[in-house]
Formats: structure tokens, C-alpha cells, sequence
């Protein structure tokens, strides 16, 4: 069986360039691979055909640029047209859209190849990929554990090599919090960085799209090919053109990062806390100054969470009322009937349970008890990151609290899946980029991801360090199945 | 229990005639086949965005200044949550917290006296698609669906039908003339929503309001207002306790009609809008409008009434803003402004009315229309075949000295020739004569009339004016 997919991104160039390769032995390397994997549960749909026929047709095309030919999966809450998109949710089982994500055109633009929709949490909600219809995804590196969520699908095909690209979205850790429990590197990006247009929404405000891969250089590549501006995401930012990867290489001497105090506390895994020491005494090293900082009110993050992203998301999945589109009940008296039966037997219990505490939150007088108020926190969570940012080039700390955990445990603790998320939350909140980077394993032989946390639209610069970091750990990120 | 008196406050929805919807790029339009403005965004399908679009604000601004409102400098958009089948994406984007004008008003005159109705708020919302029942199904047009409106709110200010009307015509003239919207309650663009209270005449305590919905036209907001205070004033001198209604006007019935009880607080989970950023509107911006703003008709009426326009044909133009702005171009072309207007709101206007037709869909051009009036100016014909000359341009168009040539409607400019008719009408009319010379001026009207008869109107008026005066001070 051929190996091209485990080669990295520009030798795979070099190689569709010489016509050694055909972009069709990649989708079929990628489609044996996900066969060999099936256990992993990774994707919801295959796109086979498309993606063969898509293949063939680029045979007679220039390879005219470096993900030219490329296989990715999407998380199953990116818009594809003519291919189903489900959310995981039993809701959209049926949902056939008629219209691309902007991200969908932007990837067939570079022709990339599109090889189906990745598992994830229904509806982007939950932190361990348990919560979706679809049943749970595996995590590579043990496969009684979780592979974290919500864009479980996408992490789990990236670490597991099936392809080398996957798109996640990220509301309060979703894209970081998967790749750190994975051993991957994910981005989120600034707010407004990508455009949203086609992302089922969850959480309006705090939702981005952002690349998730096999290492640093790639997953800024990815990144080259999402941004830019759409005038059909009005909160989608305005900016000439730059190439993510410019800085990658260069010194890292001189610069100055922060280590919030709340990321090294007690909640935090001590052999995570341990493993991000590590780095920073290297880095140090290197010529790197670190100091010790306090950001405002962080430490509510997640209450803020719940009431933010809660209200928001039972506005946004209103929309689900079995009228239009997707699931309908069977049988139903009259309206209010049709719209209960739907809605109860459409969405899963953790949707249903953040559709009601959304609820409850926006309900006549409590608006002004949470939700004004929690405004009112974010917007000072914002700026004492903001201040902090002018002092530091970049903000570091650990992705998650605690290792990738056992399938199945923390389902019924309706706040714990919250606390996954404690330090990724806050970078929502400000609207920052933030990434995750693997810096080695704990005891068990689960993956540890560091944060890096960047000031708004400065994710070269982010990279920058990462790739330091990566060159420096040299880390082998094989998960060794023996299957592909 | 003191006077009861009536406090009412009404609601208007207006749909901006902007070119596409509030939110999408689909096509503004109404009577078109169900669904086919429409796109996935009006469809609140998963993953689509509303995209503001500019011209909403430039319009819902217009609007603002002509109602005198102050206008937000900042203003974001809200979700009202509610589930209804006509609201696709479960909530409707509009303005709950900024709306765009507020502390406007209208000035309206009640019984010869200036009365300021002042305009608590007006702001910008996306319209639902339409419900059509049929049978046991509902069927749904989401051609409707997110198209601009504006809605204007009074405050408690207004004290019977009559003046509700008196504001609603304003209202309709001044979103009208600004071109702001179309304002045809019959197709909808307008819709009217009235809150009638009554109150003790001494006491500052607003009574206990019903809300009469979706008036089907003005004349009914009348009728459903006066009835609604009939109605309450009975209950309450019943000694009843009015409780809060939803109603609606049966106009067959001539009765307003309960629709739905209001229940307490509906809640509806107002939120800013997170698509949408805040919206900065700067004085350049205000500035920019005015500059662009057609001319008002109160700003037309005192003009009209300068150029010695009579009360009655400044009434009719206002009302028909086609034929003013046809009038404003024939005074461009400097036609007699007052022959002008009673051509166009006598005959013209008869024509247009008989026909149902605006004027632009008639044969009548400025620039013909202004030549008969030149003629009419100059006294080169008379009004009798002013008349015929105007019908044929209404009806098939063509040139002024075109239809002068075709139909030998000529002006006979001869003196002998009209001399010679003088006197036969002179001679054949001796009683008149005597009339005349005995001081009845008048008579020689009559005179005229006979020579025009026999000239088949084509005698030069001044010239037959001036010769029969010459004639008749002969001595016979």
C-alpha cells in the first residue's frame, strides 16, 4: 500500500508536479486509510464519488499551487452543497444544502480535494465528541479515550493520518481542545478572520472556522487559503493579503510572552503544568523572556460561556422547527404539536439542555441579571487582554486541564464538559487567535498541547513561535497504527 | 367617574421601496409568482448571514427627517424570538434597543389649529413571508420575507378617528413624496396598527389599552377607532373592567373583533443581533441625504400658492405626485404655471382618474403639454381648442402644430375674416347688442361665444376681442 500521505505537504507537491503522483492516488490512499480506521468513526459522510470524479478531473490540470490535489474533511457543520451536512445531529439527518460555505469555494478554488464531513459534538456542543447521532469518535492514541470535541471528527482524521488537513470550528475550544487531547496542531483564528458565511452557527459571536494539521508549517498554509474578506459575513475583517508562513524560521531571540497565572493553576494537570515548564525553561534558553501576568475576571469565563454562548445558540437553532428543512415529526395535531415533537425528538439531550438554559437567560428580566452583564465582563476580559497583548508579543499557557479521558465518563456531569474548555474559553471571549501545539506526552502516552495566544490578527507571528517550538521538541507525533 | 376620554397611539409599518430585500441580495417586489424573489438567506437556512444592505438606511433616514425625528448616531439591530411558521429563521431581526429616529414628530391641522403628533420611535426590521390559508393547509411566500420596513410608533397622543386620519394621510404624503416608500395599504406596503385607551379626563392614569390590528385603509382607521371607543366607553360605564386585546376591524361588519387575548409580557428575548456590526451614522452621511431630498409638500404647497396656483388645484397635486412632478417640469420649460395646473388637474387629471393611469403611462409629454400652454399664454387659440388639442396628446401623442395641421384646426388670424363674422353676429344678435350698450358688459361674452361658434373655435381670441369691441362702440 502506498504511503504518500504520510510525506510532507511539499514533497507531495513536488511529486503531483512531476507527475509522479496522481491527486487520484491520494483520495484513494485517504479513502483505504479511512476503511482501516473505520473503528474511529471519524467521518459522517464519504464523498467518494465527488471526490474521485474531482480527482480526475484534476489530472488534466496544472498543479498550480501547493494544495493543489490534496485531500481534507470538514467538520460536518460546514455548508457543502449537494453533499449532506448534518451537524450530528439527528435534526439535519436529511439536509441536502443548495449553497457552499465561503470556506467550501475557497478550498475547491485551490482544489483541494474534499473527502467527506467530519463526526463532531451535535451541533458543536459538548468538549468529547459523545454528544453526537452519530455515535462517538475514538481518539487515535487510545481508543477508549475521547479525542475531545467538538470538531473530535476532524481531530481524529488528522492524528490518525487519514488526511493530512481537516476544517473545525471553534466557539470555546473546539478546534484546540481535540488537537491538544490528539496531538495535533489547530488554529483559531482571530474573530473575523475567517468568514463564517455557511458555518451552521452555534454561537454567532465567538464561532470562527480554522485549520487543523500535522504540523505548523501546514496548518498556516491552510490558513493562507481561508482569510480574506466576504461580503456575505459582515463581521468578516477587511485586510490586504499575507502569506502566514512568512516568519516561519526566523529567531525567536528577544521575545517577550506572558504566562496568565490563572493557566498554571491548580486545576491544571500538574504533568501538564510540568510539560509547559519544560518549554518555557527551553525557550528561555533561546533568548525568549517570560513573565508572570493577571488578566480580569477570566476566571468567570465559563459562566460568562454559558450565558453568551447559550443565549445565542437558542436563537440560532430556532431556526430548526421541522417547517423548511430537516427533521419533521410524524404525527402531530396542530402546530405548537408539529414544533414540540420536532424539536424534542430532532435534538439530543445536551443541545436541548443549552437551548434551555439560552432560554432561560434571555427571559424578561434575566436578560439584564446575565446576559447584559456578561456583556459587560467580556468586554473587560477583552481589554485586559488587549493590555496585556501591548506588552507581549504573545500570551502562553496549556490547552487543556487534563488529559484526553475515558470514553463515556463525564457524560452525565452537565458543567464538566464546560470546564474542558476553562482555558480556551477566554480567547473567545476576547475574540484572539489561539492555537494549539503538541509539546510531548504524559505517563499514560496521551498527547499534551500548549496555547499560544496572539494579539488580534497577528497569527504569523504565532506561528513563528510554533514552529520554533515544534523544531526544537522535534516530537515523533506518529500514532503507529499499524492499520494504514 | 369624571369624562372619559380617548388616548391613541398608532403604529405604522411602511416597506421601503428599496431595489433588493433588508438582509439579501433577492429582488424587493411585490405581485410576483409565490418564491421567486427569494434565496437561501430569506429561507433562514443553516449557515447563511444577513447582509445589511446600505440603501435601507438611506432610506429609513429620509424617513427620519421628515418626521423630525432625532436620529441614533450608533444603532445595532435586535432578535425578537418567536415561533411562527412565517418567520424562518425563529426570530426577526429589527430594532428593539437604537431604533434609527426617535422624539419625531408630525404636525397635522385639526379644526383650523396646528397639532403636533409626536413619534416616540421609528425604526428598521426585516418583514415575514406571507401566510396564505387554504383550507386545512397554510401555504407560504417567502417573497415577502425580508423585505424592508419601518415602523413609525406615536406616542399616546391622538384623540379620536378623525385625527388619526388626519395623521395618517400626512404621514402617507410625506413617506410618499420623499420616496421612501410606496405606501399602498391595499398591497400591503402600508399597514396600519391602532392602541385605543380611554382615560379620566382629569386623571394622568392611561387606561387600559385593546390594540386594533392591521387597518385595511385609512377611512377604516376611522371607523375601527370610533367604534373601539364606543365599544370601551359601554363597558366601562357597564361598570366593567376593559382587559388587554388583540382585535382586529371587520369591515363588513363595520365592528372591530377580538383576535387573541394579550398574555402578559409575551416574551421575546430581545438580544442584540451578534451578525451584525453596530452601525455609525455620521452627520456627513444625514448631510448627504438632505442635499438629495425631492422637495416636500409642504415645502410644494407654499411654492404652488407663490406661482398664484388656487387652494383647489394645489389640493389635487399634492395628492397626485406624478402629475406635480410633471407640473415641476413644464415650469422648468417656464409654461404658465397657473394654465398649467388647471389643464392638468382639470382635464388631465379627469382623464387620468377615468382610466385609472398615472401620467406617465399617457401620450402627454412636457414639452408638447408646454407648447399648448404657450399658445393658451399667448391667446393664439382659444380654450375650446386648447381642450381638443389636449385630448389628442393625452390619447395618441404626436406635436401641438401636427394636430393643429391634421385637423385644419387653424387659427383664423384674418381681420377681414374674423371682421366679417363680427358683423354678422352683430347684426343676426341686435337684442344682445342693445344689452350690452344699455351697460350689461356680460353680454359680450355671450357675443364672443357666438363668433367662436361660427369661427368653429379657430377665430385668434385677441384679435376677435379686440375687433367686436371695435364694432360694438360704433354707433349702429
Amino acid at each position: 500500500m502506498t504511503k504518500y500521505l504520510d510525506l510532507s505537504l511539499n514533497e507531495i507537491n513536488k511529486l503531483l508536479k512531476e507527475k509522479e503522483i496522481k491527486p487520484l492516488d491520494l483520495v484513494n490512499e485517504a479513502y483505504e486509510r479511512l476503511a482501516n480506521n473505520k473503528d474511529l468513526n471519524c467521518l459522517i459522510t464519504l464523498n467518494k464519488d465527488e471526490a474521485v470524479a474531482r480527482a480526475v478531473e484534476l489530472e488534466h490540470m496544472d498543479v498550480d499551487n501547493i494544495l493543489f490535489g490534496i485531500p481534507i474533511v470538514l467538520k460536518d457543520n460546514i455548508v457543502t452543497n449537494n453533499l449532506r451536512t448534518t451537524c450530528a445531529s439527528k435534526m439535519l439527518d436529511n439536509f441536502i444544502p443548495i449553497y457552499n460555505a465561503t470556506v467550501v469555494d475557497k478550498l475547491n478554488e485551490k482544489k483541494m480535494i474534499i473527502i467527506g464531513k467530519s463526526n463532531m459534538d451535535e451541533f458543536a456542543m459538548g468538549s468529547s465528541n459523545q454528544t453526537s447521532y452519530y455515535g462517538p469518535v475514538l481518539n487515535p492514541w487510545n481508543k477508549a479515550k475521547v479525542p475531545g470535541g467538538s470538531s473530535g471528527g476532524s481531530a481524529s482524521a488528522v492524528s490518525s493520518r487519514i488526511v493530512p488537513f481537516a476544517l473545525g470550528s471553534d466557539t470555546g475550544g473546539s478546534i484546540r481542545q481535540p488537537s491538544a487531547f490528539t496531538g495535533i496542531v489547530g488554529l483559531k483564528p482571530t474573530y473575523g478572520r475567517v468568514s463564517r458565511y455557511g458555518l451552521i452557527a452555534f454561537a454567532s459571536s465567538l464561532d470562527q472556522i480554522g485549520p487543523m494539521s500535522r504540523n505548523v508549517y501546514e496548518n498556516a498554509t491552510l490558513l493562507n487559503a481561508l482569510v480574506g474578506y466576504d461580503e456575505k459575513d459582515m463581521t468578516s475583517a477587511d485586510l490586504k493579503p499575507e502569506d502566514f508562513t512568512r516568519y516561519i524560521g526566523e529567531d525567536v531571540k528577544g521575545m517577550k510572552i506572558a504566562i496568565p497565572n490563572f493557566y498554571m493553576n491548580d486545576a491544571v494537570d500538574k504533568e501538564i503544568r510540568e510539560q509547559v515548564l519544560v518549554v518555557i525553561d527551553m525557550l528561555k534558553s533561546k533568548g525568549i523572556s517570560f513573565d508572570y501576568v493577571d488578566i480580569d475576571y477570566i476566571e468567570y469565563s465559563i459562566p460568562l460561556y454559558q450565558v453568551i454562548a447559550l443565549a445565542e445558540a437558542s436563537s440560532n437553532l430556532a431556526r430548526f422547527d421541522g417547517v423548511r428543512y430537516g427533521y419533521r415529526t410524524s404525527g402531530f395535531k396542530d402546530l405548537d404539536e408539529m414544533y414540540k415533537k420536532t424539536r424534542a425528538e430532532g435534538f439530543g439531550n445536551e443541545v436541548k439542555r443549552r437551548i434551555m438554559i439560552g432560554s432561560y437567560v434571555l427571559s424578561g428580566d434575566n436578560v439584564k441579571t446575565y446576559y447584559d452583564k456578561a456583556l459587560k465582563i467580556r468586554r473587560a476580559i477583552h481589554d485586559s487582554f488587549a493590555d496585556v497583548l501591548s506588552k507581549y508579543d504573545l500570551i502562553i499557557g496549556p490547552t487543556t486541564t487534563t488529559f484526553a479521558y475515558n470514553i463515556g465518563e463525564g457524560q452525565d456531569d452537565a458543567v464538566k464538559s464546560f470546564f474542558d474548555d476553562l482555558l480556551t474559553i477566554p480567547v473567545n471571549m476576547a475574540g484572539l487567535p489561539g492555537m494549539s501545539l503538541p509539546i510531548g506526552f504524559g505517563k499514560n502516552g496521551m498527547p499534551i498541547g500548549m496555547q499560544i495566544i496572539g494579539s488580534k490578527f497577528d497569527e504569523a507571528v504565532m506561528y513563528k513561535l510554533a514552529a520554533f517550538i515544534e523544531k526544537e521538541l522535534d516530537l515523533d507525533l506518529d500514532t503507529k497504527e499499524e492499520t494504514r | 367617574m369624571s369624562k372619559l376620554v380617548p388616548t391613541i397611539g398608532i403604529e405604522v409599518h411602511a416597506e421601503l421601496k428599496t431595489k433588493s430585500k433588508v438582509f439579501s441580495p433577492s429582488l424587493n417586489a411585490y405581485g410576483e409568482i409565490a418564491n421567486s424573489k427569494t434565496n437561501v438567506i430569506d429561507l433562514g437556512y443553516p449557515g447563511t448571514l444577513p447582509n445589511l444592505n446600505r440603501e435601507v438606511i438611506d432610506l429609513a433616514i429620509k424617513a427620519c427627517i421628515v418626521t423630525h425625528c432625532d436620529i441614533a448616531p450608533v444603532m445595532y439591530f435586535d432578535r425578537k424570538n418567536y415561533f411562527y411558521p412565517d418567520l424562518s429563521k425563529g426570530y426577526q431581526i429589527t430594532q428593539q434597543t437604537t431604533p434609527i429616529g426617535f422624539n419625531g414628530y408630525i404636525e397635522i391641522v385639526v379644526n383650523g389649529l396646528k397639532k403636533k403628533i409626536g413619534i416616540e420611535r421609528l425604526h428598521i426590521e426585516e418583514d415575514t413571508s406571507k401566510s396564505i390559508h387554504e383550507g386545512e393547509s397554510t401555504l407560504l411566500d417567502f417573497n415577502r420575507a425580508g423585505i424592508p420596513l419601518i415602523e413609525i410608533v406615536t406616542k399616546p397622543v391622538i384623540e379620536s378617528g378623525e385625527e388619526a386620519v388626519l395623521y395618517l394621510e400626512k404621514l402617507r404624503e410625506l413617506l410618499l413624496y420623499a420616496e421612501v416608500s410606496d405606501v399602498k395599504i391595499e398591497e400591503g406596503s402600508m399597514r396600519c396598527d391602532a392602541n385605543v385607551s380611554l382615560k379620566e379626563l382629569d386623571s394622568d392614569v392611561l387606561g387600559v389599552k385593546n390594540e386594533v390590528k392591521n387597518i385595511g385603509s385609512i377611512s377604516s382607521v376611522k371607523s375601527a377607532i370610533n367604534y373601539e371607543i364606543e365599544r370601551q366607553k359601554n363597558l366601562l360605564e357597564d361598570g366593567e373592567q376593559i382587559k388587554e386585546q388583540t382585535r382586529r376591524y371587520d369591515e363588513k361588519k363595520s365592528a372591530t373583533v377580538l383576535m387573541r387575548m394579550k398574555e402578559s409580557n409575551n416574551d421575546y428575548r430581545y438580544f442584540p443581533e451578534p451578525d451584525i456590526p453596530y452601525v455609525h451614522i455620521d452627520e456627513e452621511w444625514v448631510e448627504g441625504i438632505k442635499d438629495n431630498m425631492p422637495m416636500l409638500p409642504d415645502e410644494l404647497r407654499e411654492k404652488y400658492q407663490a406661482l398664484g396656483i388656487n387652494d383647489i388645484a394645489v389640493k389635487a397635486l399634492i395628492a397626485r405626485k406624478d402629475v406635480a412632478s410633471f407640473l415641476k417640469n413644464v415650469i422648468k420649460l417656464e409654461g404658465n404655471p397657473i394654465i398649467s395646473a388647471n389643464l392638468l388637474t382639470g382635464d388631465v387629471l379627469s382623464y387620468l382618474n377615468k382610466h385609472n393611469l398615472t401620467i406617465d403611462k399617457t401620450k402627454l409629454d412636457e414639452q408638447n403639454f408646454n407648447d399648448l400652454v404657450n399658445l393658451l399664454d399667448r391667446g393664439e387659440i382659444s380654450s375650446k381648442i386648447g381642450k381638443e388639442l389636449l385630448n389628442e396628446l393625452i390619447v395618441y401623442g404626436g406635436t401641438v402644430s401636427e394636430i393643429i395641421d391634421k385637423k385644419g384646426l387653424k387659427q383664423i388670424s384674418d381681420i377681414d375674416s374674423i371682421r366679417k363674422l363680427v358683423r354678422q353676429v352683430i347684426n343676426d344678435n341686435m337684442n344682445v347688442v342693445e344689452d350690452y350698450k344699455d351697460g350689461n358688459e356680460r353680454s359680450i361674452k355671450y357675443l364672443i361665444g357666438q363668433v367662436m361658434k361660427e369661427s368653429k373655435g379657430q377665430a385668434n381670441p385677441k384679435m376677435l376681442n379686440e375687433i367686436l369691441t371695435e364694432e360694438l362702440s360704433k354707433d349702429s
